[in-house]
């Protein structure tokens, strides 16, 4: 099983090296250029600059997002009015898409760091809302009740019950909330930056320095794989009670 | 009172930017008032040239949809039913699942053009894979009981496939395709902000540059109106499809 899973991607790029030897278009690079490319830029300081600004937009936006996106989706879950207040402004502007609200954003809050900070904030906070909401309203009537029962305070409940009931929800829709956050910060910095992985993306593209193209696409690539699975560990890591998925 | 309690927040954040626009306090460049933004929207609505650059987004988003969920439910299901597929394909999938495709864009210009074809190929990349996700977790646990019964009374694999599998499937796609549809709005307008002479990306960007403030906002409203109304045709299709199965939607 190991094998067949290295093999496929094993095999994707042995074809695309071979395809390379028959000749490409030059925007197409072969793996080993790119590794190559990749690995000269490690040691160079761009990259790790760009890297830094690009981080510094998207893990700001995130931890606001989804700290506030968990915080009001509990409480609409456990607050019948609160629910009715917040909940139906939420769902509707739900399959809006958050990055047309970049440009107000920079007229409201400059083109700089902090546009893209809370566009990615706000990008966050929807499948962080979603998710621990429906974890609060999928806790057991009965886990609650016998709760309530044996005498647990309401705060007792919401920590010991409807918090852990709504945990693995709340994790599932981190991994879809960071992925988010690497995606808008790519988008706002290449509509506007004047650094970050996108930025340098855009600047490549237009001096056709493919070379640096795909340095950027590798580098956002491992970004957003290795967050992806640091969250995945910490959910492993904190919620070690609940089954594998 | 408590009828209202849903309209009251919307109610109040409409009052509070309609005070904000005529406190006189900011310029009406960041704040303009809901009455012109209304203006402008009605232009919009009245013209015949805006209203095809929203018919040239809507068909990247719906073309490239289109396209996912066709190869989508395929490899989906074909991976949720055997063994060997899943295991060459899973890895693919879940390993570039937390990549942003979006940084595949400017490659994709040079391969594509920087027409349309280039962003309806990204928003086909983009919406492959919650589909393909959901309907290979639906078709992997199809139930069983279901498939030995049918299996026992004598079914074909294609009567299994076409009465057990897709039929159990279902509410999964739909939970992909809902999704995948917002996914699909924002890669559109994503694309055509960064690069384009069409779509309502582009109208929204020439509206910041020209400072024309109000008309953005108008853009704005229609591309969230949109979004909305895509959605919801999901779910209503969702419901007279699958009535026998009532689901939230929410990420897995």
């Amino acid at each position: 099983m190991a094998l067949a899973k290295a093999g496929a991607l094993i095999a994707v790029l042995l074809l695309w090296q071979l395809a390379a030897l028959r000749g490409l278009p030059e925007y197409v690079l072969s793996p080993l250029q790119i590794a190559r490319f990749f690995v000269q830029a490690l040691g160079s300081a761009e990259l790790y600059e760009n890297i830094a600004a690009s981080l510094g937009r998207s893990l700001p936006g995130f931890a606001i997002g989804s700290a506030l996106g968990a915080a009001l989706g509990l409480a609409a879950g456990v607050a019948r009015w609160f629910d009715r207040m917040l909940s139906p402004a939420v769902f509707l502007t739900y399959p809006v898409p958050k990055i047309v609200m970049l440009p107000i954003f920079m007229i409201w809050f400059g083109i700089g760091d902090l546009s893209k900070i809370l566009i990615i904030a706000l990008a966050c906070f929807y499948p962080v809302f979603i998710n621990a909401y429906y974890g609060v309203r999928q806790t057991r009537t009965i886990l609650v009740w016998s709760a309530l029962g044996m005498g647990a305070s309401r705060w007792e409940v919401f920590r010991r019950v409807v918090l852990p009931s709504a945990s693995p929800m709340i994790f599932a829709s981190l991994r879809v909330s960071l992925a988010l956050s690497f995606i808008v910060m790519f988008a706002a910095e290449m509509i506007n930056a004047r650094s970050g992985l996108g930025h340098m993306i855009r600047i490549a593209e237009n001096s056709l320095r493919f070379d640096l193209m795909y340095v950027s696409l590798v580098a956002i690539a491992i970004l957003g794989y290795a967050g992806d699975r640091l969250v995945r560990f910490a959910h492993s890591r904190l919620l070690a009670w609940q089954q594998p998925a | 009172m408590s009828r209202f309690l849903p309209f009251l927040f919307v109610g109040i954040a409409l009052a509070i930017w309609e005070a904000a626009a005529r406190s006189g306090l900011w310029s009406p460049l960041l704040f303009p008032s809901l009455t012109r933004i209304f203006k402008e929207l009605v232009l919009f609505l009245s013209s015949g040239t805006t209203l095809l650059e929203a018919w040239v987004s809507l068909e990247r988003a719906l073309g490239g949809f289109a396209l996912a969920a066709v190869v989508g439910i395929l490899l989906g299901i074909v991976m949720g039913r055997s063994r060997l597929v899943a295991a060459l394909l899973d890895p693919l999938f879940s390993g570039t699942y937390a990549v942003p495709k979006l940084a595949l864009f400017p490659i994709f210009i040079f391969v594509f053009g920087i027409g349309s074809l280039s962003k309806i190929a990204l928003v086909f990349l983009e919406c492959l894979y919650p589909i393909v996700i959901m309907t290979y977790a639906g078709a992997r646990d199809v139930s069983r009981a279901l498939l030995w019964s049918a299996q026992n009374m004598g079914a074909s694999r294609a009567a299994i496939l076409r009465r057990v599998v897709i039929p159990a499937t279902t509410p999964f796609i739909f939970a992909g395709f809902r999704v995948a549809v917002p996914v699909a709005m924002i890669v559109v307008v994503i694309t055509e902000m960064i690069s384009s002479a069409d779509g309502l990306g582009y109208l929204v960007i020439y509206s910041l540059a020209s400072l024309k403030t109000d008309r953005m906002l108008a853009v704005v409203v229609v591309i969230a109106v949109l979004g909305y109304a895509l959605d919801k045709a999901v779910v209503l299709l969702r419901d007279r499809l699958i009535y026998w199965e009532k689901l939230d939607t929410y990420y897995v």
